[in-house]
């Protein structure tokens, strides 16, 4: 049981390294690029015919209305504003930095941070936590933004 | 020809003149953002009291009170003179002016002193900031202003004597008081013009002096209803990311530990923190909840628990925020009602001064 698991792990470590270098064009760099390594083990450790994640699903991720979490939140637009490249702003009226890597580079730099916030988001617009599918998706579309 | 107002009394008039105008513009008419220029108007009405009242005792012999006709039946025999329009010449004040005199001073003081109490009892701010609680501040805010309105009835009443002095009578009161010279036989009066300016200048000088240097002392002591606290970082990156790093003066003790213990539902919002940052944050905000402050925004809307745990709830708040338009608001450097640092430069730091107040543009005051 144990070898298994030590074989099965390497076995995904080369398959996410692989599937990082398949995602990352040259903005998607150090922390982000471990991140999605991290989800693309996730995902795979599922789903054998993973292919990678897609910037395409992310987008429709972050502009869908999904409308199941809370009343007030029902989609990532409500405060990212309609565009990742522009500023957002909070319910509370403080501005959100662009969700796009190019316009705020440092914001994908801490995964304590990233984690919080994935949590908090996903239940308060999805009413749900989100899979590391979409995850990993949702980055991977604002790393090539 | 006799100088009957000397130079000192004629600069004392004048200036009061300006400074009062000032305070009752800033005081009256305009928004509560002016309470500055509204409160160095009152400090140089303080000065020029003081200054007064000491020349009133010290100065040149028409400016001492004890030359008043203050004797209530000269006054009674005077009014009844002028209205068979046949009054006695004074030298100096007539009975009726005198007594016009110690009521305008009198007000004057009262309302220095009470401006100063509602400025340190509400505001912090000011030489009596240290030892002036909020109640007081504001009790002596309701005497403020009904000796404001007393004044303006006094000051209204004083320009018809001298309209009555000067059109009817035909005596050129306010050209005395701009010169300070009278026809006279009375040799009571005066040496030379120059030996009172010079007493007087030194009297003011000292005065003045004394006062900046005192009252300077006294406001630099730390208020008595308002401290400096440290923020932790915790609190300005977690909560502050979303909304203003409130200060906790702003709430209650007990509504900050029911907000801190439903993060998860956080006013619509998922919210939630780590146990660790959650016990760090309520407790640096139940330490220094509303009643550990004797602010003007501790004791009218924090100390205000209201059930949705909302500031904008208290009806004081929205009382306060009646005339701004909802339009405010929505204006890209404000963005909603609960962004208090939008208009109000110094909210993170509890204070909520009157002066920080600075609508943004494009908005009716």
């Amino acid at each position: 049981m144990s070898t298994f698991s030590i074989v099965s792990g390497r076995r995904l470590l080369i398959a996410a390294v692989f599937a990082a270098c398949f995602v990352s064009g040259p903005a998607v760099a150090g922390m982000l690029q471990d991140t999605i390594a991290r989800y693309t083990a996730e995902v795979t450790s599922a789903d054998k015919g993973f292919t990678g994640f897609s910037a395409e699903r992310g987008r429709m991720l972050f502009f869908s209305r999904p409308a199941t979490g809370k009343p007030d939140t029902p989609s990532c637009t409500s405060c990212h504003s309609d565009s990742p490249v522009t500023v957002g702003q909070t319910r509370a009226g403080k501005e959100i930095a662009p969700m796009a890597l190019s316009r705020t580079p440092d914001r994908y730099t801490e995964s304590k941070k990233l984690a919080k916030w994935f949590r908090r988001n996903c239940k308060s617009v999805l009413g749900r936590v989100c899979t590391a599918m979409e995850k990993g998706d949702f980055l991977t579309f604002m790393a090539t933004q | 020809m006799t100088r009957v107002w000397d130079l000192p009394l004629r600069l004392f008039h004048w200036a009061m003149v300006v400074a009062v105008v000032v305070a009752a513009i800033t005081g009256f008419l305009t928004p509560e953002w002016w309470l500055d220029l509204h409160s160095v108007a009152g400090y140089a009405l303080g000065v020029l009291l003081a200054f007064r009242l000491v020349w009133g005792v010290f100065g040149s012999p028409y400016s001492r009170f004890r030359s008043f006709p203050l004797k209530l039946s000269d006054l009674h025999q005077h009014l009844i003179s002028v209205l068979h329009r046949t009054p006695r010449i004074f030298v100096g004040h007539n009975p009726a002016g005198a007594w016009m005199i110690v009521v305008l001073l009198f007000l004057l003081v009262a309302l220095v002193i009470t401006g100063v109490l509602a400025l340190g009892g509400r505001e912090n701010l000011g030489p009596l900031a240290f030892v002036t609680v909020y109640q007081i501040g504001n009790i002596s805010r309701e005497v403020h202003e009904i000796a404001a309105l007393g004044l303006l009835w006094a000051v209204a009443i004083h320009l018809l004597g001298v309209f009555v002095d000067t059109r009817i009578f035909k005596h050129p009161v306010l050209a005395v008081m701009m010169i300070g010279n009278k026809m006279s036989s009375d040799k009571r009066a005066n040496g030379p013009d120059g030996t009172h300016t010079a007493r007087g200048a030194v009297w003011f000088a000292s005065i003045t002096g004394l006062l900046i240097v005192v009252g300077v002392a006294m406001a630099s002591v730390t208020p008595s209803g308002w401290r400096n606290i440290q923020t932790p970082a915790d609190y300005v990156a977690e909560c502050g990311d979303c909304h203003d790093a409130y200060h906790p003066s702003l709430r209650t003790a007990a509504a900050w530990r029911s907000v801190m213990n439903g993060l998860e539902n956080h006013y619509g919002e998922d919210a939630s923190l780590d146990e660790g940052t959650i016990a760090d944050i309520r407790a640096y905000l139940v330490e220094n909840h509303a009643g550990t402050f004797d602010t003007e925004v501790a004791n009218r809307i924090g100390r205000i628990d209201t059930p949705s745990f909302r500031m904008t709830d208290v009806r004081r708040w929205k009382k306060q925020h009646r005339d701004i338009n909802e339009s405010v608001y929505r204006l890209k450097s404000v963005g909603s009602k609960v962004n208090c640092q939008g208009c109000h430069k110094d909210a993170e730091s509890g204070r909520f001064d009157d002066d920080k107040i600075h609508l943004p543009s494009g908005d009716k005051s």
